[in-house]
């Protein structure tokens, strides 16, 4: 089996040691970083969210992978700082104000990072102005917000509202989710996307960026 | 015909008056949205059931929980918030005033060695703090063959609890990093929920159901695969429903939010029966698709779509027409789907509540409400 092979399949079974010995062994042998992100690891948690989707995963199994995932992505980051390789994106992402559930957000964020986005995790509580800044500050070009609550998502509207009147709407797209969150309601608020579970997201927030 | 009655007639589609009329009570904020709204200000959740003229189940007082619990300590003041050290030895940012879930800060389960030290011997079905210091009172009120209430036993939780305390991504994790050590732990919790129950059906008394509590789903489904809930909970729940059924009780519900159209078969077959809630969501459970899809071997309580109840007077009038049928063939009592939470305004909560009274409480026997000054409009 050949070392990217091999690199997918402990990513895809969760086995970490696996993964850090072969990703170290590759970068040994002169293989470049990218091509073990973007050959290896990327398809592979693409793989897992496949297998997530289809109902043979399950968070345990994601959250496993995720952490394989990761094991990989630290031995490389040195070289992709080095090669100033570029993320596929930025993605600002929290839970709404007055909100304070982060297992969602947290499963989103891991399935993003393991896509190639990279993060600003913005945490729970987060008010409006929060993402404001994030986009003026940070250059994120993804908004992500969760929500758990029926009483808490109408701060989703509240954020696009905020995002409105700085006037850096157009510069980011604005996704959401979380338990009562409908792709009806993301239409009502003038949200971009709404994804029901985690990988879902991932395949939206590259479908967003792709035609922007 | 009495409560108790009523109840085990409800549940084995038998002969009866009337539906049982219940509600899962309702999150903090709303009785408060209430007040303003015409609730009288003595009203609150642990008086609401009498004061809107609910039937209601009655508990045992034992445990079969950590005791002793830990500390309730305030770790930090951050103003509308809090740190603080729940008695389950978790450590949670909260709101003061309950609103939303709190964010799990940090944790006292973590391995191996803290659950031999804190949790575990927590767990002990032989702890006298587990039964109530009036035992041998209670013992005669459970086994008066004239009672009148609806007894449920404590049915505790093989994962759920061990999710709270570990939180979720741990829990996961420990299934496949020490997955012996899961099951150590799973085993430990279903030792204690027998111990317990072994003691309190051996009193003799003849007990309506039993209660669990889960939690394990999300909107998208089960927090663990099928495979695992197979290996690991399955075996510990049939043990648990094998003593309950020789003792006679054979309704145990589970209280489960999110979408359980996975685990449903699964419970079934472990001798949990019942379902409740039967939160709606965005996921679109139907408590009437469910029985087509189980027929009467599934039991369920709940399942009327709280966003229902916000919307219009219309709405939940035909929710309530449809589910007619359902409730009329027994094997369910409707109820709100979780907690009614606060968007849904006293006026249409009201207009619910006098509508199944007539449609599912026939108007017969029923508990007094007692009156309000706020009218229907």
């Amino acid at each position: 089996m050949e070392t990217l092979e091999i690199i997918r399949k402990a990513i895809i079974e969760g086995q970490a040691k696996e993964v850090e010995q072969h990703v170290q062994a590759a970068l040994d042998s002169g293989m470049k970083a990218t091509t073990i992100l973007y050959d290896g690891l990327i398809p592979a948690m693409a793989e897992v969210g496949r297998l997530y989707e289809e109902g043979e995963y399950f968070v345990p199994e994601m959250l496993i992978a995720a952490r394989a995932m990761k094991t990989g992505l630290g031995l490389l980051k040195p070289f992709l700082v080095e090669g100033n390789v570029q993320p596929l994106g930025k993605v600002a992402i929290a839970t709404v104000q007055g909100d304070l559930h982060d297992i969602g957000k947290n499963l989103v964020s891991l399935m993003l990072e393991g896509a190639g986005f990279e993060i600003v995790d913005l945490g729970v509580n987060a008010e409006p102005q929060k993402f404001v800044d994030a986009v003026q500050q940070q250059q994120v070009n993804v908004v992500a917000m969760s929500a758990l609550l029926t009483t808490t998502m109408t701060r989703m509207k509240d954020t696009i509202t905020a995002l409105d009147a700085a006037g850096v709407r157009g510069k980011v797209k604005v996704i959401i989710g979380g338990a009562p969150i409908t792709q009806a309601y993301a239409d009502e608020i003038g949200a971009d996307g709404y994804a029901p579970d985690a990988s879902q997201a991932v395949n939206l927030t590259k479908r967003l960026l792709a035609a922007s | 015909m009495n409560e108790r009655e009523r109840f085990h007639a409800t549940m084995h589609y038998l002969p009866r008056d009337r539906s049982p009329i219940y509600d899962f009570n309702f999150w903090d904020e709303t009785i408060v949205v209430w007040y303003d709204q015409g609730l009288p200000r003595q009203v609150d959740r642990d008086n609401s059931d009498d004061f809107l003229g609910m039937d209601s189940f009655h508990h045992t007082g034992v445990s079969v929980d950590l005791i002793p619990r830990f500390d309730e300590i305030i770790l930090e003041d951050r103003g509308e918030f809090e740190i603080k050290q729940q008695d389950d030895g978790v450590r949670v940012l909260r709101k003061k005033f309950m609103g939303s879930i709190p964010q799990h800060v940090g944790h006292l389960l973590v391995d191996r060695e803290s659950w031999r030290t804190h949790y575990k011997p927590r767990l002990d079905p032989d702890s006298p703090e587990r039964y109530p210091e009036d035992w041998d009172t209670r013992v005669r009120d459970w086994t008066d063959p004239n009672r009148e209430t609806v007894m449920v036993l404590p049915g505790g939780s093989l994962y759920g609890r061990l999710r709270d305390w570990m939180g979720l991504e741990n829990i996961s994790l420990v299934l496949y990093d020490d997955p012996a050590w899961f099951e150590e732990m799973v085993e430990t919790l279903a030792d204690c929920i027998v111990g317990t129950l072994t003691r309190l059906l051996e009193t003799g008394a003849k007990f309506e159901a039993c209660g669990m509590w889960e939690d394990m789903a999300y909107n998208a489904g089960p927090l663990m695969s099928v495979r695992h809930f197979k290996q690991f909970l399955v075996p510990h729940y049939r043990r648990i429903t094998d003593l309950l059924h020789r003792y006679g009780v054979d309704v145990v519900w589970v209280d489960c939010d999110g979408n359980i159209e996975k685990l449903v078969p699964l419970w079934l077959d472990a001798g949990v029966n019942c379902m409740f809630p039967l939160e709606i969501g965005t996921w679109g459970a139907d408590p009437v698709a469910y029985r087509q899809q189980y027929g009467q071997d599934l039991l369920i309580m709940g399942g009327f779509d709280k966003h229902i109840l916000a919307r219009s007077k219309d709405e939940i009038a035909r929710e309530i027409e449809r589910l007619t049928p359902l409730v009329e063939e027994g094997g369910y009592i409707g109820f709100c789907d979780h907690r009614v939470p606060p968007d849904v305004p006293l006026d249409n909560y009201l207009f619910y509540l006098e509508t199944v009274r007539k449609a599912w409480g026939k108007n017969l026997n029923l508990k007094p409400m007692h009156p309000l000054e706020h009218k229907i409009s």
